[in-house]
């Protein structure tokens, strides 16, 4: 099969353009009395990258440098000639014949096509033109595949539409992505910039240089003769800002951004788990550069053990996985993973060796500075009554992290409302940080028997 | 062009950088409006840094002269201090950036003094961080300060700033010498005029002289040498225009770089650059006495003068034969080798003997067979070995074959292509006498049949030529003309001092037989292929001028003048092939014979570039359409493999024309009653000729060849091409691919070709068969093989394909799977001119299949022997014997520019020599026991002992 002489999927235009000439040009005798069919091919085509026929030459040296250029402009001379050759061939083309042909074909398709058209799986491929195919509502059945669906799409377990009539394979569903990843991509950015962070300016560097910079100048890396790392993981305890960060990540880049929660990468079947860590990098590789973040990586890269339980097993199977999407045998393009968990202690070590991970970074709780700039941030907005000093709470010692710092303004807010005053008093500060810890701690025993 | 220059400076070095700068600004702007001090949110170093700083430039305001040196002093080592990251800009800088305008006004009221210069100094760093409102201000001060300094004391170098610092100047540096290039151009304002309102207006040109600016470039490019950045040191010079000065400053660490660096340029830059970057080159490895590398790129330039220096640079005699073994694969014609008569008649004119052995190929043949022992491909294979037609796909029944004479035809082209060079073919040359293969064809099959002798027993000049001899005497006509197209065939590309094919043909080529002469005529062009030997112009000439013969020999004749002066310019030959061309009437010149008359002037210009201009001015001067024919051959050949995009502009332009449209269009528009005298003469020969379409469509090939983007480019103009273009060029196109891939089977164009090969236009399958066999040639490539079974299968029912299948099997099997026949040698650098035209030459006959090679001629086939060259790597020690090392294979890595010394190959696999090399493959010394004199390992290399190795074992006691 794979030695086949038809190995690229006949594009269809051209296709078409043949028979034409050939209509055109009587003049060759009819001589051709019998021909083999070309051996055809199903299924879908590994697809490595892009067509090749849209490919572009790489171009070598990734440095910056002159050489670079010329053979740049190499390429985009040579485009210019293309995109002119095309210009001016489809203005000399007689504009009746192929427009008026190619829609007489595409109805006379359509006909054959008929409506309803239902939607059944695709079971098994019997033979070139036959399948067994199943729908919803009924049992599976054996039909014909009409000629003119593409061959190089089908493959078992693809969505078909199927004849309402004789239930006969018109077309090939595009399922392209699993929906549940498509759902991952983000569209909308969220709002949060650097700017909003308080502090971590060391991780912001961090998370700069290994995420932001190999996306957008490779070259750096490479004129340094390293390779790029390929993800970071942001661990510490919680509400330290770790998915403010790669928000903000988010917010700044151009690239495409993925962002999964560990959890979700748990399915019900087996096998769908790992399915959808392989779609996810598919996903990222087609639309690459691109960021996949997953948050709470420990619901799936907790330390292997020996269970007996399917479903942990299961879950170790899409860290196994995940762990191979990572750094397996295949490379990936421009794809870069930010991970993020509360306990870095309880992953799996593979998860995290360099190759993998290669950068750790870590969001301690926020120190004085920090503290005083994430006060600021999140008073900026409110009124304040001139009694308020945040620097009273700013040196306090307590173990307020980010999220609590913004617990605090937001319940001192709240107080102020429920008295139906405009301004936020220190009292109000006061009260609502007692709170705030209260609820913080009300977790933890204090003492070992309550 | 000329703006490729500015284009390129519009891209600084500093941009990543200056973006960050933005952000961090526009985050400082947001942090300002967000926070009333924004002092507050610095870490307590930066406070204290930021203050330290504004103290310093506090002093300098004042008007105490002393303090002036040590803040200066103490601001320079702040800001050389200074770390960060590459995300952000280092903190002195950021925070000295409000204070640069008041800076700026300050260094005016400065008299001129030794601390100015300093203070200038460190504006022209300070000055980085403005280069978006105030562009080349690094520059300016850099200059300023250099103008400033007593001449005793010396500016620091600009390498202490640092490599960002550099790299700012360098692109300043390019900036301002176009901008005042340009200038000059536009009104030749005198320099020092510039120069003295330099310090008054803010945005004022930058002083100095170009030779001030040409200076720094210098000292710069000294840092960038020295700091691994070879590539910035060239580019700033390109800027700069003063490339030829690199030769200077490079030494032996780093000119192996520069010049590997400059080589991959050198086919992407417009045509005076090219020149000068490889003339610099040159010049470089002659002043390392690498002596291969520098006659290859004389070899480059087609300098005979430069190659005859540099072969007789060196006094090494070991080194001599290498690179005689260098010269005699290029094919260099000897003569250039001795010195001109009139300059010293005394000097040596006669080589030793082993180094013209070495010059002359004469020990190709041995080599070869020993090498074909070595990799156990010496048994002769007898055509089922090459078709396995137990593996086709044939159905049972209908097996039988219908043309059995095609058949027989195809196995001759067959078993000579596979048996190549090894002269002990079954069905030829060890055949039983009077059982010889060639009685199985018939007419003009016998003569094809003889000729294979040639190929069979090719380079064997020692024992071929009595084999050659019994068929020289035979009755047969048909016989006896193959028989001297085998002793040509045999000699291409080897030289004997006795000169058998001149001696053998000579004398026939006025011969009254048309065989007989056309056989001698041809032979003679392909054994003396590039070869510019004088006596064989007054031999063949004349049947070009004579009007007497018929348009076959002449037209034979300019081929074979032209193989012979491939890429020599010649201007008799051209006077004569354009009289020719001028003076046979039209009848004459329609003929398919006109195509291969046009080639031969077009040969004549390989690689000539801009010197075919008279010719083709001389050619447009011509009516008939064959002009346009010659006209794209002279082009093309003289840009080929020069990857010249206007040419193929043109070219493209000349497929975009729909001739059949066009003409339907004029004849309505005739019919309607409009005259013209233009339209009446198209009319008058139907249809228009469209032959120069074909010709365009292999000139793309021609000229994208030999440089990998323009090649991987051209394969999707190929593309369009094949979607909208008329049949004539849908015909060519394969045949397009596989002149551009020649021996070098990439799946992308195999599959390609396939898809051509189903094609229903049969001429269209044809050529891409044809083409298959090409891109294959010589690879044994398995994946083709069964393509080409499959083929054989499919159109076993067409004749004309099934002939072509077969002989495409042969030729994906040439030698046995050790011939190849791409045109490019020595890393794919140098380009063999006889090979293209051996090339050229057959895919021409392919133009018109069914003129050629369909009918008689296809012995045109032989023609692709002056491209076939073993794809052989045999080490020698310095006797020339051959020397068995390990050596590794791999597909070779283009590691141009990059950092550090990645390898040059990629999976590798270890061999001993001898071994045979892919197009694309690389090989190299397993161990570091021997250094070879050549510099890439292909072909024959000598090999020297490396005194300074020694045995692992020992060295790891």
């Amino acid at each position: 099969m794979g030695n086949a002489p038809s190995g690229m999927p006949p594009s269809q235009p051209q296709g078409q353009d043949n028979n034409k000439d050939n209509k055109d040009k009587k003049a060759e005798p009819p001589k051709k009395k019998w021909e083999p069919p070309l051996p055809t091919r199903v299924g879908k085509k590994k697809r490595r990258g892009p067509a090749a026929a849209s490919k572009l030459p790489p171009v070598f040296p990734a440095t910056r440098c002159r050489l670079r250029l010329l053979k740049m402009d190499r390429i985009k001379d040579y485009l210019l000639l293309e995109e002119e050759f095309i210009h001016n061939q489809e203005r000399m083309k007689p504009e009746s014949s192929r427009e008026e042909k190619n829609q007489d074909e595409r109805s006379k398709v359509d006909d054959i096509r008929g409506t309803p058209i239902m939607v059944g799986t695709l079971e098994e491929i019997v033979d070139d033109d036959h399948a067994i195919i199943s729908t919803a509502s009924g049992p599976e059945s054996y039909v014909s595949i009409m000629s003119f669906v593409d061959k190089d799409r089908i493959e078992p377990g693809c969505s078909v539409l199927l004849n309402h009539k004789n239930q006969a394979v018109v077309g090939v569903l595009e399922d392209d992505t699993d929906p549940l990843v498509s759902v991952m991509k983000l569209d909308k950015a969220p709002t949060e910039s650097y700017a909003d962070i308080g502090g971590l300016e060391n991780q912001i560097q961090e998370i700069k240089e290994s995420v932001e910079l190999p996306l957008t100048h490779p070259e750096l890396y490479e004129e340094m003769g390293i390779k790029p790392p390929k993800g970071v993981i942001l661990y510490g305890v919680p509400g330290t800002g770790k998915t403010l960060l790669a928000k903000a990540v988010a917010n700044q880049t151009s690239a495409t951004f993925l962002r999964v929660v560990g959890s979700e990468l748990i399915q019900k079947y087996l096998g769908d788990g790992p399915k959808l860590v392989r779609e996810l990098f598919r996903v990222a590789e087609e639309h690459a550069p691109s960021i996949v973040f997953i948050d709470e990586i420990d619901a799936i890269g907790t330390k292997r053990y020996d269970s007996t339980s399917g479903g942990e097993r299961e879950i170790q199977r899409t860290m196994l996985e995940l762990l191979n999407q990572l750094d397996g045998f295949d490379t990936r393009g421009d794809v870069k993973v930010i991970m993020a968990t509360n306990k870095i202690e309880t992953l799996d070590p593979a998860l995290i060796r360099p190759g993998r991970i290669d950068r750790k970074i870590e969001f301690p709780l926020p120190d004085v500075k920090t503290k005083r700039h994430i006060f600021r941030l999140h008073t900026s907005r409110m009124s304040l009554s001139e009694d308020v000093d945040l620097e009273e709470f700013i040196m306090a010692k307590d173990d307020l992290s980010g999220a609590d710092i913004k617990a605090v303004c937001t319940e001192a807010g709240m107080l102020a409302l429920r008295e139906r005053r405009m301004r936020v008093t220190k009292a109000d500060f006061t009260a609502a940080r007692e709170k705030v810890l209260y609820r913080k701690n009300e977790g933890t025993p204090e003492g070992l028997y309550l | 062009m000329a703006e490729r220059p500015a284009a390129e400076i519009a891209v600084p070095s500093q941009d990543p950088k200056e973006k960050k700068k933005k952000e961090e600004d526009k985050k400082l702007d947001t942090k300002a409006n967000d926070v009333k001090d924004e002092d507050e949110e610095l870490s307590e170093e930066d406070a204290q840094l930021k203050s330290e700083l504004e103290m310093l430039i506090e002093r300098l305001k004042e008007l105490n002269t002393d303090l002036y040196r040590p803040a200066l002093e103490t601001l320079r080592t702040l800001i050389r201090t200074s770390t960060s990251s590459m995300t952000s800009v280092p903190k002195p800088l950021k925070f000295l950036r409000p204070h640069y305008p008041s800076l700026q006004e300050l260094f005016e009221t400065w008299s001129a003094s030794e601390n100015k210069s300093l203070f200038a100094d460190i504006l022209s760093v300070l000055a980085m961080t403005y280069s978006d409102t105030e562009p080349r201000g690094t520059l300016r001060y850099r200059l300023l300060s250099a103008s400033l300094l007593p001449p005793t004391s010396k500016i620091s170098e600009p390498g202490s700033w640092g490599h960002e610092y550099v790299r700012h100047l360098a692109a300043e540096l390019g900036e301002e010498y176009t901008i005042r290039q340009e200038g000059e151009e536009a009104a030749p304002l005198p320099a020092p005029e510039a120069e003295s309102d330099a310090s008054e207006s803010k945005s004022a040109p930058v002083p100095g002289t170009i030779e001030d600016l040409h200076n720094l470039g210098v000292e710069c490019a000294t840092f960038f040498l020295g700091h691994n950045a070879e590539p910035d040191a060239v580019d700033l010079f390109v800027e700069l225009e003063i490339v030829d000065r690199i030769a200077s400053l490079v030494d032996a660490n780093t000119f192996g770089r520069v010049c590997a660096y400059m080589d991959r340029c050198v086919m992407l830059l417009p045509p005076p650059d090219d020149v000068t970057f490889l003339r610099t080159i040159h010049k470089i490895y002659l002043q390392f006495s690498k002596f291969p590398e520098a006659l290859g790129v004389a070899i480059r330039l087609n300098d005979a003068a430069l190659i005859r220096q540099d072969f007789n640079a060196s006094g090494n005699r070991i080194m001599k034969k290498q690179l005689a073994f260098l010269l005699a694969r290029a094919q260099i014609p000897i003569e250039w080798l001795k010195a001109p008569a009139s300059e010293d008649a005394d000097a040596e004119d006669e080589f030793p003997e082993d180094i013209l052995d070495c010059l002359s190929n004469t020990q190709l043949s041995r080599h070869f067979k020993e090498f074909g022992k070595e990799v156990g491909v010496a048994d002769p294979k007898s055509l089922e070995d090459v078709y396995k037609s137990h593996l086709e796909t044939t159905r049972s029944g209908l097996s039988a074959n219908v043309d059995s004479a095609r058949a027989n035809l195809a196995g001759t082209f067959v078993n000579a292509f596979v048996n190549a060079g090894f002269g002990n073919d079954k069905l030829m040359v060890e055949a039983e006498e009077g059982n010889s293969w060639v009685y199985k064809n018939k007419d003009h099959g016998m003569m094809s049949a003889a000729a294979s002798l040639g190929l069979g027993l090719l380079w064997d000049t020692d024992v071929g030529l009595s084999h050659i001899d019994r068929y020289t005497y035979s009755p047969e006509e048909w016989i006896k003309a193959g028989a001297f197209f085998a002793t040509g065939l045999l000699n291409a590309g080897v030289r004997t001092e006795a000169d058998a094919a001149l001696a053998l043909l000579g004398e026939h080529v006025e011969n009254k037989s048309v065989p007989l002469k056309v056989a001698a005529i041809m032979g003679l062009g392909v054994a003396y292929a590039g070869s510019h030997r004088e006596d064989l112009l007054t031999l063949l000439l004349p049947a070009v001028a004579d009007d007497g013969v018929s348009m076959e020999i002449a037209a034979l004749s300019a081929l074979a003048l032209g193989f012979v002066f491939v890429g020599s310019g010649n201007g008799e030959i051209t006077s004569t092939i354009l009289q020719t061309l001028m003076e046979r009437d039209d009848k004459a010149l329609d003929e398919k014979w006109g195509r291969f008359m046009a080639l031969g002037l077009a040969l004549l210009y390989v690689g000539l570039q801009d010197a075919s201009d008279a010719t083709l001015e001389t050619l447009k001067a011509i009516q008939h359409p064959i002009s346009r024919q010659a006209q794209i051959l002279v082009e093309v050949c003289s840009f080929v493999a020069t990857g010249n995009v206007l040419r193929v502009q043109r070219l493209l332009h000349l497929c975009g024309e729909h001739l059949d449209a066009l003409k339907e269009k004029e004849q309505a528009e005739s019919a309607e009653g409009k005259k013209d005298e233009n339209k009446d003469e198209k009319k008058e020969d139907k249809k228009p000729d469209d032959t120069f379409q074909s010709f365009a469509v292999l000139g793309i090939a021609m000229i994208a060849m030999g440089e990998d983007i323009g090649a991987e480019m051209s394969m999707r103009q190929f593309n369009h091409l094949m979607h909208y273009g008329d049949p004539i060029i849908r015909k060519s196109v394969p045949l397009a691919l596989g002149l551009i891939s020649a021996s070098n089977p990439q799946l992308p164009v195999l599959d390609t070709l396939s898809k051509y090969s189903h094609d229903h236009d049969l001429a269209v399958a044809l050529n891409a068969i044809f083409a298959m066999g090409l891109v294959g040639a010589g690879t044994n490539n398995a994946r083709l093989a069964q393509m080409l079974r499959q083929l054989a299968g499919y159109y076993y029912k067409e004749p004309d394909c099934l002939f072509m299948v077969r002989i495409a099997q042969g030729l994906v099997h040439m030698g046995k799977g050790t011939i190849g026949i791409n045109p490019f040698f020595s890393d794919r650098n140098i380009m063999s001119r006889p090979a293209i035209a051996g090339l050229l030459a057959t895919i021409m006959a392919f133009t018109d299949a069914k003129a050629f090679v369909l009918d008689k001629y296809h012995w045109m086939l032989y023609f692709l022997v002056t491209a076939m060259y073993p794809r052989f790597l045999i080490t020698l020690d310095e006797n020339l014997e051959s020397k068995p090392v390990t050596v590794r294979v791999g597909q070779a890595v283009d590691v141009v520019g990059q950092a550090g010394k990645p390898r040059t190959i990629s999976g590798f696999q270890t061999h001993q020599t001898p071994v045979r090399l892919g197009t694309t493959e690389r090989a190299e010394l397993a161990t570091e026991e021997f250094i070879p004199y050549a510099h890439v390992l292909e072909g024959f290399v000598i090999l020297q002992k490396n005194p300074g190795w020694e045995k692992e074992d020992t060295m790891q006691m």
